[in-house]
């Protein structure tokens, strides 16, 4: 069988790849032996990815539980020699960060690399943390690339750099890193194959505080040379410019911004430049060459003033008083980009403006009352649609017996249907980290009384869920909780996980059942039920609020995308349901105002499936009041 | 040699945007040109606003394209080729689909939906040139509705601003598609003639 393109081994073959594919390719050109992961956006193409070239090139890849099960697979491996990776997007180092600390203290033998991927402007996240402060708090270096193609080098390196330095290194990706698009010169793929040997040697690997103690100083030390050796990576570049009053610091991504900036100011060669590709630690000796040579310093960077504050530290203390900008010109929030950088250096240079920016954004404003709103909405046919449904339903009746403003509470988890939050559904009240909704239902439980239904993903549940569950069994938490089962981890495309009885490496194995684990856990009511069986899904949803003590219902019913997907396989066919136009009353809309589905549109007043958008679910038959609502015709 | 091409391809989810840059940009690496693009996944698309980018030439770095500087923008559906009005300037050429979806909010009232002749209006007012493409059309005549992204490639190379050849193009959709190469073909040939009556060239 030919190989895929990006697991090819052709030195110099050029090919046009996604970021992710990019990083992935990097890490077979480094040797990755063992890559493990959690799906999180914009991470999740990297693992795809090898998983489909892991037999062909003898790689072992997984998508482990949660991201501190994946970093921790990697780190085993490390510690036997072997070359390992593990990839998360930002959030998903707070989870794995227990681990990632102590990490630094054992350091690496096989080479050790977490690829960790933000998300400024939050795109698909709750939050836009910079993780280069975890990074510094663990003493772990970073490289942050610039480009597609250096995501790609620094990756091939990153392994050799881990094994050089004796210690694990991060490369920090970002969306437009993970998910641009370039063309990538391929390099030499790492043919060695090790066998994993484990040495028992309790003073390295067993941190009680005598071990800590021991191997914190080691630590420090290997910091130190890297600290020292940053100064002659390839990734910092200093380019001095004779006369410039004007240095730029860049770091990662922003280099290119910059560059093209100073392109279309006309500044090229006019100002000083010290490209950054490991903000953590920094190239000291570099930046105190800048600050020598010019006047002032602008630091561009994206997210937190992490470069500019160590630059600004390092001018204090070698007694530069040059004045150094950053996010005094720059935005703290968000991405950046080849107008914001433009803008700041113009701002600094008093140059001219290329283009007429407010008049641009004029012309947004001006169209933008013309423009529908399309929020992203749970697809149609999406079961996890008919769960709210029945949830709220039944949740609505047992608070209203409890008192006329009695409300029940939805803790809310991270995954599509997070999207359960707006109108018409409202079924999401908080939405905060991964398994969040049973943790925060838990300590609801113990200050309102109000019926209380937390619900989240199966792949969720397993990640996060599985702890606040038997917390609630354990102090008799009052709450109902719902796992929303579409057999996918679908918001970030589909990836198996332990419920879906398939390992990444597509290997049948053993299928967990989220009922079956809340039984093992102690809980007294546990329920299976499709939620297209609307009525029955309504009184299981009832049965299980009024139940006194914790208890657990499965919504089960498979991703309509998936579905689609599979029916399409069969070869059989999707029959979308209509309208019967006599009996449909046009000021009723009972199925756009209680389901919000996007294949239900007002037409005149009455309601119109669109038929290339209906998968047949026929939730809103079920729920209109006139029977108007049928199945089509073959 | 080319400086800088800015390609900005927008439109709805489901729609096949990200289809489009990614044949285009391999396309782009078999003529030897430097190729640079971005685009947004994740949170739960289908049905939300799409933009891809595609930026070709040896003066391009950055993934993304300012406002202003867009060359050429391929708007799959027509009040998302509104949105991005911003990236347009006088020197841009839009290449518009006809097309109009809208959303549920449209349906629940929640949100207005822009008037096409408007719509058109305000674009012409903006580019430097406009050309509407029937894209879904075209894409039945051609033998399935779900090709009027490929409908719309046609249309970007028959602007004759691209410099990719159309047969290299023709081989990407052939090998994206080898099962649905005629179709798809007969879809990019459409919709490369229709912009080129269009632009007056035919």
């Amino acid at each position: 069988m030919e190989r895929l393109p990006v697991a090819s081994d052709a030195p110099g073959k050029k090919l046009f790849l996604l970021g992710n594919e990019a990083i992935a390719r990097g890490a077979i050109e480094g040797g990755v032996q063992v890559a493990a992961a959690y799906p999180g956006t914009p991470s999740s193409e990297i693992m795809e990815t090898l998983a489909s070239v892991a037999k062909e090139l003898d790689i072992y890849v997984e998508w482990s539980a949660n991201e501190k099960v994946a970093f921790e697979v990697a780190l085993a491996a490390s510690i036997c020699g072997v070359r390992a990776m593990a990839s998360m997007k930002h959030v998903g180092v707070n989870v794995a960060h227990d681990a990632i600390v102590t990490a630094s203290h054992i350091g690496a033998k096989g080479g050790l690399v977490l690829l960790e991927a933000e998300d400024p402007w939050m795109w698909s996240s709750q939050n836009e943390q910079d993780n280069r402060y975890i990074a510094e708090q663990a003493y772990l270096p970073v490289l942050e690339p610039s480009s597609v193609q250096e995501a790609k080098d620094m990756m091939a390196q990153a392994f050799q750099l881990s094994e050089d330095f004796k210690h694990p290194f991060v490369v920090r990706s970002v969306t437009r890193i993970g998910h641009a698009r370039s063309d990538v010169t391929l390099g030499p793929i790492s043919q060695e194959r090790r066998k994993g040997a484990f040495q028992k040697n309790t003073s390295w690997l067993v941190y009680t505080p005598a071990g800590a103690r021991k191997n914190k100083p080691l630590m420090l030390q290997r910091f130190e040379e890297i600290r020292r050796a940053v100064n002659r990576f390839p990734y910092n570049r200093l380019n001095l410019v004779d006369g410039a009053s004007l240095g730029l610091i860049a770091c990662g991504l922003s280099y290119s911004y910059t560059t093209e900036a100073l392109r279309w100011l006309g500044l090229e060669g006019r100002v000083s430049l010290l490209k950054i590709g490991t903000p953590h630690p920094l190239p000291e000796e570099l930046i105190k060459e800048l600050l020598a040579s010019v006047k002032q310093v602008l630091v561009i960077e994206e997210l937190d003033p992490f470069v500019e504050l160590h630059v600004k530290a390092l001018a204090a203390e070698a007694g530069f008083s040059t004045p150094i900008h950053g996010k005094d010109l720059l935005p703290r929030i968000g991405e950046l980009s080849t107008r914001k950088v433009t803008e700041a250096i113009a701002e600094l240079t008093n140059s001219r403006l290329p283009v007429d920016f407010p008049k641009q954004d004029q012309l947004a404003k001006e169209v933008a009352p013309l423009l529908p709103l399309r929020p992203p909405a749970l697809c149609p046919g999406c079961p996890h649609r008919a769960s709210f449904y029945a949830i709220t339903m039944a949740a609505r009746r047992v608070a209203r017996e409890r008192g006329e403003d009695v409300l029940p509470i939805y803790p809310g988890d991270i995954g599509c249907y997070t999207l359960g939050y707006t109108p018409p559904l409202e079924a999401v009240d908080t939405c905060i980290c991964m398994g969040g909704s049973f943790g925060i239902a838990n300590g609801l439980a113990h200050v309102v009384d109000a019926p209380i239904v937390a619900h989240l993903g199966d792949s969720t549940f397993f990640h996060a869920g599985i702890p606040a569950l038997i917390n609630a069994v354990y102090n008799k938490a009052n709450i109902t909780m719902v796992v929303l089962d579409n057999s996918a981890t679908a918001m970030t495309g589909f990836q198996p996980h332990p419920g879906t009885g398939y390992t990444a490496m597509g290997e049948k194995t053993v299928q967990l059942r989220p009922e079956e684990v809340a039984r093992g856990c102690g809980v007294k009511f546990v329920e299976v039920v499709d939620p297209l069986e609307v009525d029955e899904a309504i009184r299981a949803a009832e049965r299980a609020i009024r139940f006194n003590g914790p208890s657990l219902i499965v919504f089960r019913r498979s991703c309509a995308t998936l579905e689609a997907r599979e029916k399409r396989k069969r070869g059989e066919k999707i029959i979308p349901y209509q309208v019967d136009e006599e009996k449909c009353r046009a000021k009723c809309n009972a199925c756009i105002r209680l389901l919000g589905c996007p294949a239900i549109m007002k037409t005149d007043g009455k309601a119109v499936i669109d038929e290339a958008l209906c998968t047949g679910c026929g939730l809103c038959a079920h729920i209109c009041p006139y029977n108007a609502i049928v199945r089509g015709e073959q | 040699m080319i400086e800088e091409l800015n390609i900005l391809i927008t439109g709805v989810g489901g729609q096949g945007v990200i289809l489009m840059s990614e044949l285009l940009g391999q396309a782009a690496i078999k003529e030897d040109l430097k190729v640079r693009g971005s685009e947004i996944l994740g949170m739960a698309v289908r049905g939300g606003p799409v933009v891809s980018i595609i930026r070709i030439g040896d003066g391009v770095f950055g993934p993304l394209i300012p406002e202003g500087k867009c060359d050429i923008m391929v708007g799959m559906e027509l009040a998302e080729a509104l949105r991005n009005i911003a990236y347009l300037s006088k020197s841009s050429l839009a290449v518009v689909n006809s097309k109009r979806i809208l959303p549920y909010t449209v349906s629940l009232g929640l949100s207005p939906y822009p008037d096409y002749e408007q719509s058109l209006k305000k674009l012409r007012e903006v580019a430097g040139q406009t050309v509407v493409v029937d894209g879904d059309q075209l894409a039945r005549e051609a033998g399935s509705s779900l090709s009027a992204n490929i409908v719309m490639l046609g249309a970007l190379l028959g602007t004759g601003r691209v410099p990719i050849k159309p047969e290299t193009l023709k081989e990407a959709i052939k090998g994206r598609f080898p099962r649905q190469a005629e179709i798809n073909l007969k879809a990019f040939e459409l919709g490369y003639t229709a912009c080129r009556q269009g632009m007056g060239y035919l």
